[in-house]
């Protein structure tokens, strides 16, 4: 368990180590001057241009370079932005929380309704329930979820004005933000509108969660449908149904537990195209997050900023993907047998 | 009262094109504690029989019997939940493949933990548990196993064959089953292992008088100690009768062939290098059986009449289906004394 928990973490070592070679390169491969690229500042008079090269190792061979770049982006220092002038560092980090936010709340949602759902197609006894199951799927799996946005704001917001179109909360609550994590900055301030706050941050999350739960869910529903179904049918769930074990203990004790394997392993291979899905939705919704904020970087050719965005969604991805391995080697013994040769 | 039953079993595997049919209008009866072999090659559709007895086969496969009375119970007349709780009371199996048959991420003590039924321990929560740990123990101890404690905390990955074949058989006899149906239990198993489960049989099936259904192909295995014997051959039952009768006196020729293809190393005049009986050729697959007799290819006494398949007839309580049945005894004397 440990050993694995190490070669885990070697893994994400080397990838690191290869993302940022990448956003070090992009200094040189951006446009505009390799020192205003690194520092972000722009216009560089001659004079602070000795000073600033001296910081930025620029004299210095490439190799140089390149450790101070880890070492300046290990300290916080990431540069300033082109547009605003300020910390990328703290932009990034203050934008990051709402997209966390919303990509767990898409995939909790994803996996209660898909997970069930999944279950009952799964199911011999009802074949017409499986054939409906299975055909909202694949229109959920085929549909852009672009368009499926602004159907749904067409018709929930703007016809019907369930929801809101945009944002995250509205202007007129003021919320202290502390963690970055909206429910948990209302729960945690001393306001006196704590329940308003929560129901309108509520119904702000709903189209966004909705939209980018479309395409996990119907990836985790054919999965799992897939996956009870061989299992359902192995020797060991139908001699465990001879022992006289009822339906619901069958499922609870042999089925779930090896049905849901490939579920977790789904999950993590699909969190990376959970993520740029999120970018679209945030833009779509203007959702503050760091989707949308790299959106804007890229059209304002902010190149500081898309290397920060760059690092820390990959960051976020592979952490995701590691975590979701690990998941599936504390559920299944066979995972934890394969000790050598395997990554 | 009979403890089974069945009266024409059909069993048909349903492909996209067509049915083929597995096991054809096999009879088979059993009275209560009775041992009962069953011996046929492979493929011939032993296991399926067992199968489609408790209700493991799939839905590709379809199962049809004119009559399938277990304990006085008629199965074909009851919902499909009442059937499954008669069969699982009462009937427990023991698979061919035992490791596909265990859940491979549960640990072994909550498998078998399972298999016990939930009305035979009473007493509070915490007793409660401390006696189906013991009777885990007991079951373990009772098959063979002597290091319970590391058994019961691994997964079946980390354990031999011969050790979850083990397991398998404590699972099947922690309920005490009205019924044991025994797939090749001893095919994984070391010599000594397999003599001591055969005792442990012997014992359950004398003491708590349980029927056993013992599915094999080693014949001396069963004939010690089976009361009746049924042949199979292509999906037909085409011998059963009492052992002494089948031993002595069988009907049919592949029941001689079988006995006669088990070399015989007792008797004085078995020369050197003597060549060993065996039945030419192979067992048919299902789509491609001969008409008429299933043996007929491959019989040594094969006429013009065995172009019809046989009826089933019935020679002093021996059922058997032969145009031509045997007269003679066989060649091999040794099986009197088994």
């Amino acid at each position: 368990m440990l050993n694995y928990f190490y070669r885990k973490l070697s893994l994400l070592f080397f990838i690191t180590f290869g993302v940022t070679v990448f956003v070090f390169s992009l200094n040189y491969l951006f446009p505009t001057d390799v020192l205003s690229n690194m520092s972000g500042i722009t216009n560089i008079n001659e004079i602070d241009y000795d000073v600033i090269a001296q910081k930025y190792n620029l004299n210095d061979s490439v190799f140089t370079q390149y450790f101070g770049f880890v070492g300046r982006l290990l300290d916080g220092d990431w540069g300033v932005s082109f547009i605003n002038g300020t910390s990328i560092f703290n932009q990034v980090f203050r934008v990051l929380p709402a997209t966390i936010e919303l990509a767990i709340y898409a995939l909790l949602y994803s996996f209660i309704i898909a997970i069930p759902l999944g279950i009952l197609a799964s199911s011999d006894k009802h074949p017409w329930l499986d054939k409906s199951i299975l055909a909202l799927s694949i229109i959920g799996f085929s549909m852009p979820i672009f368009w499926l946005a602004l159907l749904l704001i067409l018709i929930f917001s703007i016809g019907l004005g369930w929801f809101p179109t945009s944002g995250r909360l509205s202007l007129i609550y003021n919320i202290p933000s502390s963690s970055g994590f909206l429910f948990l900055d209302i729960l945690r301030s001393n306001i006196d509108y704590k329940s308003e706050a929560l129901a309108d941050a509520f119904k702000h999350l709903v189209l966004p969660t909705f939209v980018l739960a479309a395409y996990p869910t119907t990836v985790l529903i054919r999965t799992t449908r897939q996956s009870m179904k061989d299992v359902m049918n192995t020797s060991y769930v139908k001699a465990a149904k001879i022992k006289g074990l009822t339906s619901g203990q069958l499922l609870r004790r042999h089925g779930l537990r090896n049905g849901l394997l490939p579920v977790i392993q789904m999950l993590g291979i699909h969190f990376g195209t959970v993520i740029t899905l999120a970018i679209v939705t945030e833009v779509i919704f203007a959702w503050p997050g760091i989707g949308s904020w790299l959106v804007d970087a890229i059209h304002q050719r902010d190149y500081p900023a898309i290397q920060g965005g760059l690092l820390v969604i990959s960051g976020m991805v592979f952490v995701a993907t590691i975590l979701f391995d690990l998941l599936y080697m504390i559920f299944d013994p066979l995972a934890r047998r394969h000790g050598h040769g395997k990554i | 009262m009979r403890l089974l039953d069945i009266r024409n079993l059909n069993i048909e595997l349903i492909t996209n094109d067509s049915t083929i049919k597995a096991v054809e209008s096999a009879n088979f009866s059993m009275k209560m504690a009775e041992v009962s072999g069953l011996i046929g090659e492979s493929g011939s559709g032993k296991s399926l029989v067992a199968k489609a007895l408790v209700g493991m086969l799939n839905n590709r496969w379809e199962v049809t019997a004119d009559r399938l009375h277990f304990m006085g119970q008629d199965l074909n007349r009851m919902s499909e939940s009442k059937r499954r709780k008669v069969i699982s009371d009462n009937i427990s199996m023991i698979y061919q493949e035992p490791r596909r048959c265990l859940d491979p991420t549960s640990n072994i003590f909550s498998q078998l933990e399972e298999s016990l039924p939930d009305y035979e321990f009473s007493g509070w929560f915490g007793a409660k548990k401390e006696l189906r740990l013991k009777k885990c123990i007991r079951l373990l101890h009772k098959v063979g196993i002597k290091e319970h404690e590391k058994v019961f905390n691994s997964y079946p990955h980390m354990l031999s064959e011969g050790i979850c074949q083990k397991i398998m058989i404590a699972m099947a006899i922690a309920k005490e089953p009205k019924l044991l149906i025994a797939d090749e239990p001893t095919t994984s198993l070391e010599a000594d292992t397999s003599l001591k489960v055969i005792k442990l049989l012997k014992s359950l099936n004398q003491l708590k008088e349980m029927g056993v259904i013992f599915i094999t192909h080693n014949l001396f295995s069963i004939t010690s100690w089976a009361d009746s014997i049924n042949v199979m051959y292509c999906g037909q039952l085409i011998e059963s009768g009492l052992t002494k009768n089948i031993i002595n006196s069988p009907k049919h020729p592949y029941t001689k062939a079988l006995f006669d293809s088990e070399p015989d190393f007792n008797s004085r005049d078995a020369n050197n290098k003597q060549k060993l009986y065996a039945l030419k050729g192979t067992i048919p697959t299902l789509q491609h059986l001969p008409i008429g007799c299933r043996l007929g290819p491959r019989c040594p006494n094969a006429q013009r009449a065995c172009v019809k398949m046989p009826e089933q007839q019935k020679v002093k309580g021996q059922f058997f289906r032969c145009h031509y049945p045997l007269q003679q005894k066989p060649l091999n004397n040794n099986w009197k004394k088994a």
